[in-house]
């Protein structure tokens, strides 16, 4: 099921999983419904794009992001949902760049996770 | 249910510390066991809190704790709850207690990381996330946190000196600790001049990386009457969960696990926050002892960095939050910090406090959680 999200996401979508029985709105990465415990969903997909929910700049970076520093961790509100998604939004170094409220989408994924852009 | 009771509190020095893994939690165990006047042997089982062992080459600590303190044959576990290990293991050890499968146990507390530096514990760490959206995506903790704090600073009337001053208050607390990481007096000057590490938190809103050790004697009321005077009762113990990451939660400005842990604590204890003389509360970053203050019931959402400010979360202010100098500069080995509060607030409330006690205090809180608050755990203590 991973799978299938990161591919929604490598061409800048999000899988989500519709509960049949409620209708709750979830990540493709749960497999029972955190709303009312069902076990039945349908696939619905959504654009990626939203706008910053909170973030912040890293500069002390974990192993393997050190030639990316420093960059935004970022987790955005995807438009029209209740929905929120986090990654990473690189060639930021300074809070003025970034905004809450700020428009951003989904452009792929790599080894360094969900890859975020300012639209 | 049986009544559960801290007999005794033993504590490594936390810091950048030589022994092993092993060596120091055999020596906070002893302690534990000379403070509460105890035989080893009378302990029936040993609870061993521990994240990441297998960085200084000892995992599965139990056996071999439990055999240098010359009982082998006592069954012991390890767990693992990322910074919350340690309150999640008394959690589990007061249950077994209070349900009477033992009258009395060990409950001991471990982290030995800074060998690995800065780059790999802050790595190591990040696995404590959900990591396929958090660490995996470049998150730190530090980031995590300060994520959160961004989500704060814009919904309320808080600014970045507010969450310096949490930073100021726990070092001045720190200075009376001799067990205390960072003994450092510092000012908001100093926080707001320190290295970025992760907007807005900077190198004195974060805890540091510690090494240390800590160990309590959790035994019935029974148990304890027959050895000791200074006992402490445990009165209320509760837990709960988050949503595993940031994104899964409505409000960033609240950590929902606190919020159920504490209500079923004070439930428990038949108390409310009001009743709460000292908290030894989860400050990894500022932003998390003005959050945790808020939702453990002290101060209105939104308010908690007002408190601050008025000094009422100082020693002798209205609740006394972090009198130890608490993560931030007593220090955090993760997997004993958990243990470290209940080993405080023993020593507060059965008069070993020194110059950190806080005056006339009969009720203390511990408040330790994993991760950004994914899992939690809430114990309230009354002096005998």
């Amino acid at each position: 099921m991973k799978q299938e999200f990161i591919d929604a996401v490598k061409s800048g979508k999000v899988l989500t999983k519709k509960c049949t029985k409620c209708g709750h709105l979830h990540l493709a990465t749960v497999y029972f419904c955190q709303n009312c415990g069902a076990k039945g969903f349908e696939n619905k997909i959504l654009e990626g794009t939203g706008t910053v929910a909170t973030y912040t700049i890293i500069t002390v970076p974990p192993a393997g992001f050190e030639k990316y520093t420093p960059y935004a961790w970022v987790v955005m509100k995807i438009d029209g949902y209740e929905l929120r998604i986090s990654g990473f939004l690189g060639g930021i170094g300074s809070p003025a760049q970034l905004p809450v409220g700020a428009k951003i989408k989904i452009t792929g994924y790599d080894d360094r996770g969900i890859l975020l852009e300012k639209q | 249910m049986e009544k559960v009771c801290v007999l005794g509190a033993g504590s490594t020095k936390y810091g950048k510390l030589d022994d092993s893994i092993t060596d120091i939690t055999i020596q906070a165990s002893v302690g534990a066991i000379e403070s509460a006047g105890i035989d080893p042997k009378e302990i029936q089982a040993g609870y061993i809190s521990n994240v990441f062992g297998v960085a200084d080459k000892q995992v599965h600590l139990g056996p071999v704790v439990m055999s240098n303190l010359g009982i082998p044959e006592k069954p012991s576990l390890s767990i693992e709850s990322a910074c919350g290990s340690g309150s999640v293991s008394f959690r589990e050890a007061f249950a077994n207690v209070a349900a009477g499968f033992y009258d009395a146990v060990l409950v001991a507390g471990t982290e030995k990381v800074t060998h690995t530096g800065t780059e790999w514990t802050t790595t190591y760490f990040s696995y404590c996330s959900d990591f396929f959206y958090e660490g995996g995506a470049g998150a730190s903790f530090p980031g995590l946190f300060a994520s959160m704090a961004r989500a704060y600073l814009t919904e309320f009337k808080a600014t970045e000196e507010d969450l310096a001053m949490v930073a100021v208050k726990n070092h001045e607390n720190g200075l009376l600790n001799p067990k205390a990481h960072l003994r450092k007096k510092i000012t908001v000057d100093d926080v707001m001049k320190s290295a970025v590490v992760a907007s807005p938190l900077k190198l004195y809103d974060c805890c540091p990386f510690s090494d240390g050790a800590s160990a309590v004697i959790l035994c019935s009321e029974k148990f304890a009457k027959e050895h000791s005077k200074n006992y402490v009762n445990v009165i209320g113990s509760g837990r709960g969960g988050s949503p595993a990451t940031l994104q899964g939660r409505d409000h960033m400005t609240t950590i929902p696990s606190t919020k159920l842990a504490a209500q079923a604590a004070y439930k428990m204890a038949g108390i409310t926050p009001k009743d709460i003389d000292f908290a030894e509360v989860h400050d990894c970053f500022t932003i998390a002892e003005v959050v945790d203050t808020e939702d453990l019931g002290f101060f209105e959402k939104g308010k908690g960095v007002q408190a601050v400010r008025e000094g009422r979360t100082s020693k002798n202010g209205d609740v006394a939050i972090n009198p130890s100098g608490g993560l931030k500069a007593k220090g955090h080995p993760i997997g004993a910090t958990g243990v470290g509060q209940v080993v405080e607030v023993f020593e507060q409330l059965t008069g070993k406090a020194g110059e950190r006690t806080v005056n006339d205090a009969k009720i203390g809180l511990t408040h330790n959680f994993g991760a950004t608050g994914a899992s939690c755990a809430v114990h309230i203590f009354q002096s005998v």
